[in-house]
């Protein structure tokens, strides 16, 4: 059925090897700059301010309604442009790799559904927690720091997840700007070895096995957050407000 | 006791007939084996403490728990796990329930209209005139073009009768058709429920209304821990109740 | 300082060749919405199935097609499918033997997988109760199927559908990698022949978000149909939907 030798699938493993960790990294920046720029976003435009909702109108609106594939097109080939506006001729200078473009675009673009989510989170707040922090005269950044931040993970962390699990799916888009990812080597000993059926399936494999992992460990996390709540009640500020 | 209000002949068959009923969830024993009667056209009142299995056992004569022992016979049809003997059971058992179940997306007038379009094939105009006319009984037929959410508890309630009565059931199962109602909309449904009782229906009810129970019922059942603790005409069982579990309940819901 | 140099002349130009780009999106996004409905159907009542025989195989349909990245699942069937001899030389190698096709396959599968999950979630939100009194009326399963759950599902799962539309029009851009030339496609020919790396992206961007956005108009027109039995909320549903549509977006 296959005529793979030993040897060549030892290297192919390696290059798939070598891709995943590529793909692993990819991911965990770009959900790292979504994460902070969302949380970011989210509290920055909770203000009653009519512009600075406008603005995030129009910021989510367009990182939702246009595909992440073309996002990262726009920063791969743009972004030195883009840059160049922005830093004057020395960031006109700059190359945007394959992977500096994927982890910008998806951070952009998933940016937007973290920081719904916070304001999502931070809205079904109740209001006690802020009044309780104030007449405590606790100090604000104190406040959204220990106080509000972490019961606003606890409450956004289903939907977290979800964009976790989502933006792992839309991580393979960046081997179309020429990234060596994990995709991109499977393409290669597929092939190569005239053997694509075994390594898409493995590749979708992994993908979904590391998916599954990560479901995992979520749920353990929502219940240890969950069960603290519980246990530790005198720490909430609607106890310290009593 | 009462004279029944239809031919003898039809007393000899009973509406209802259960015997040695049994239901478990899980270990738990709902019903320990209960046996009860119901003639024709006869009403009758179950009360009991919560948990005692008055709702069960109503809810297993038309199979909407299956059974885990014992008989039940409906209008001479036994109830089996056969799909066509349960849909027959349910053309002549209609139901009402606490809290009303009426479908959201329909009016008034298209939750009545919905069951006898689809199992008795009416047409729409056909349908919607039986409809009209079972609301108008419940006093509602001004309201028969509304939405479930912009009707009162009340009002929603007398709906879900109007619909049970659509069907033209021979028997009407209720179980605390009050209990979910504000206190002010009870006395609405339970006057449609005692006009209602004043037809040849067999009724079968299950309700904490003692002022109902009293006017309108022909015997009394008390149920406590999955068993029938003891029944009798209405004004013995009030009056001069013979269990000290009964007297103890009757002491707590009078209150 | 022009922070985003458009080329007027080369939009202008630009418009045909994106307006059949759209073309395509449309029709490869129209074609597998319809198809993977039709696939979710059968497969969500066999995972809701008690029989494991059925539950088992849906639910590892559901997982794979829907945890693997749509690029995956586009390279394996354009690719891998073409590895098996009996389906290259079988009648259905016009539909596999053509990037169109394979793109249709694989497209339907993934949303097939991700429709069984909101269809079942919908099926599951409908209250017990409404179910057991439309049995307590007589009325056959197959009728309150089709009468009640699903009239009440739809209401109830419109939200994750119409997030899940969304999502899948905007997957579809990647269709350009097995030679499909769709919106993407287009915009990337543009671009490759004119470098400007900005007016036929970002023109094809106006174009993926106008079609993401008459898909969300529509489905707040439906929803608000559908809701009329609750005026107060529909009304509330429509206020509290932003002008550019998206208030309460999540991802399916």
């Amino acid at each position: 059925m296959t005529n793979l030798s030993l040897a060549d699938l030892a290297g192919y493993l390696r290059q798939l090897g070598e891709g995943a960790l590529v793909t692993l990294e990819l991911f965990l920046a770009s959900f790292a700059l979504a994460f902070g720029l969302g949380v970011l976003i989210g509290v920055a435009t909770l203000a009653r301010g009519r512009l600075i909702r406008a603005a995030w109108r129009v910021y989510a609106s367009i990182f939702m309604g246009v595909p992440s594939l073309l996002v990262i097109f726009l920063i791969f080939y743009g972004g030195s442009a883009m840059l160049g506006a922005v830093l004057g001729e020395f960031g006109a200078r700059i190359d945007i790799s394959p992977f500096g473009a994927g982890v910008a675009a998806l951070g952009i673009v998933y940016s937007a559904y973290v920081a719904e989510l916070v304001r999502g989170a931070i809205e079904n707040l109740p209001k006690g927690q802020f009044e309780g922090a104030r007449a405590l005269a606790i100090p604000p950044l104190v406040m959204w720091g220990r106080v509000i931040l972490p019961q606003v993970m606890r409450l956004a962390l289903p939907g977290l997840v979800n964009v976790w699990s989502f933006m792992l799916k839309e991580t393979p888009l960046v081997s179309l700007a020429g990234l060596q990812d994990l995709v991109a080597s499977a393409k290669i000993a597929a092939g190569a070895t005239k053997e694509p059926f075994l390594f898409f399936v493995a590749t979708a494999l992994v993908f979904i096995a590391f998916s599954a992992a990560s479901l995992w460990l979520a749920t353990r996390l929502e219940i240890r957050l969950d069960r603290g709540q519980r246990r530790d009640p005198a720490r909430t500020p609607a106890r310290a407000e009593a | 006791m009462n004279p029944l209000p239809h031919s003898l002949d039809l007393a000899a068959e009973p509406a209802i007939a259960i015997s040695g009923l049994v239901k478990l969830f899980g270990d738990h024993r709902a019903l320990g084996g209960v046996d009860l009667t119901v003639r024709r056209g006869e009403k009758v009142v179950i009360c009991g403490p919560s948990g005692s299995g008055k709702s069960t056992l109503i809810r297993c004569i038309n199979a909407l728990e299956r059974l885990d022992g014992g008989r039940i016979v409906v209008n001479g049809i036994e109830l089996t796990a056969d799909e066509g003997t349960v849909q027959d059971i349910r053309q002549e058992v209609g139901m009402v329930f606490q809290h009303f179940n009426l479908f959201p997306h329909l009016t008034a007038l298209e939750n009545c209209m919905l069951a006898p379009q689809l199992n008795r094939g009416l047409s729409r105009a056909q349908a919607a005139k039986l409809a009209m006319a079972h609301l108008e009984r419940v006093h509602l037929a001004d309201q028969a073009h509304k939405y479930p959410s912009r009707l009162s508890g009340g009002q929603q309630q007398r709906v879900a009768i109007a619909r049970a009565l659509c069907m033209e059931p021979r028997i009407l199962l209720f179980d605390e058709p009050t209990s979910a109602l504000d206190p002010e909309m009870v006395n609405e449904v339970l006057g449609v429920m005692e006009d209602l009782a004043t037809g040849g229906v067999t009724m079968l009810c299950v309700t904490h209304e003692m002022g109902f129970a009293r006017r309108v019922a022909d015997r009394c059942v008390f149920m406590d821990r999955g068993a029938i603790v003891e029944e009798g005409g209405s004004r013995e069982f009030f009056d001069a109740p013979a269990s000290e579990r009964l007297r103890g309940f009757l002491a707590q819901i009078l209150h | 300082m022009n922070a985003l140099p458009i080329d007027p002349a080369l939009a202008w130009e630009s418009l045909p060749a994106l307006f059949q780009g759209l073309q395509v999106t449309v029709f490869l996004t129209v074609l597998p919405l319809l198809i993977g409905l039709a696939l979710a159907f059968p497969i969500c009542f066999a995972r809701m199935s008690a029989r494991r025989g059925l539950a088992l195989p849906a639910e590892t349909f559901v997982v794979f097609f829907r945890g693997a990245p749509l690029l995956i699942l586009l390279y394996l069937v354009y690719y891998g499918l073409g590895q098996i001899e009996a389906l290259r030389n079988g009648p259905f190698w016009i539909v596999f033997g053509s990037p169109f096709g394979c793109a249709i396959v694989a497209l339907s599968l993934n949303h097939a997988a991700y429709m069984v999950e909101v269809l079942r979630g919908s099926l599951l939100a409908v209250p017990h109760g409404i179910v057991e009194a439309s049995e307590a009326l007589g009325i056959t399963r197959r009728n309150i199927f089709l009468w009640v759950r699903m009239p009440l599902a739809i209401r109830y799962g419109l939200k994750a559908y119409q997030n899940e539309v969304v999502s899948f029009i905007k997957g579809t851009a990647i269709v350009s990698v097995v030679t499909i030339t769709d919106l993407m496609a287009v915009a990337n020919s543009i671009f490759e022949q004119t470098y400007d790396p900005f007016t036929p992206i970002l023109c094809a961007a106006a174009f993926y978000w106008a079609l993401v956005n008459v898909v969300r108009i529509g489905f707040a027109l439906w929803g608000r149909w559908l809701g009329r039995h609750n005026e107060d909320e529909a009304v509330r549903a429509a206020r509290a939907q932003a002008p550019l549509g998206i208030s309460g977006e999540v991802l399916p």
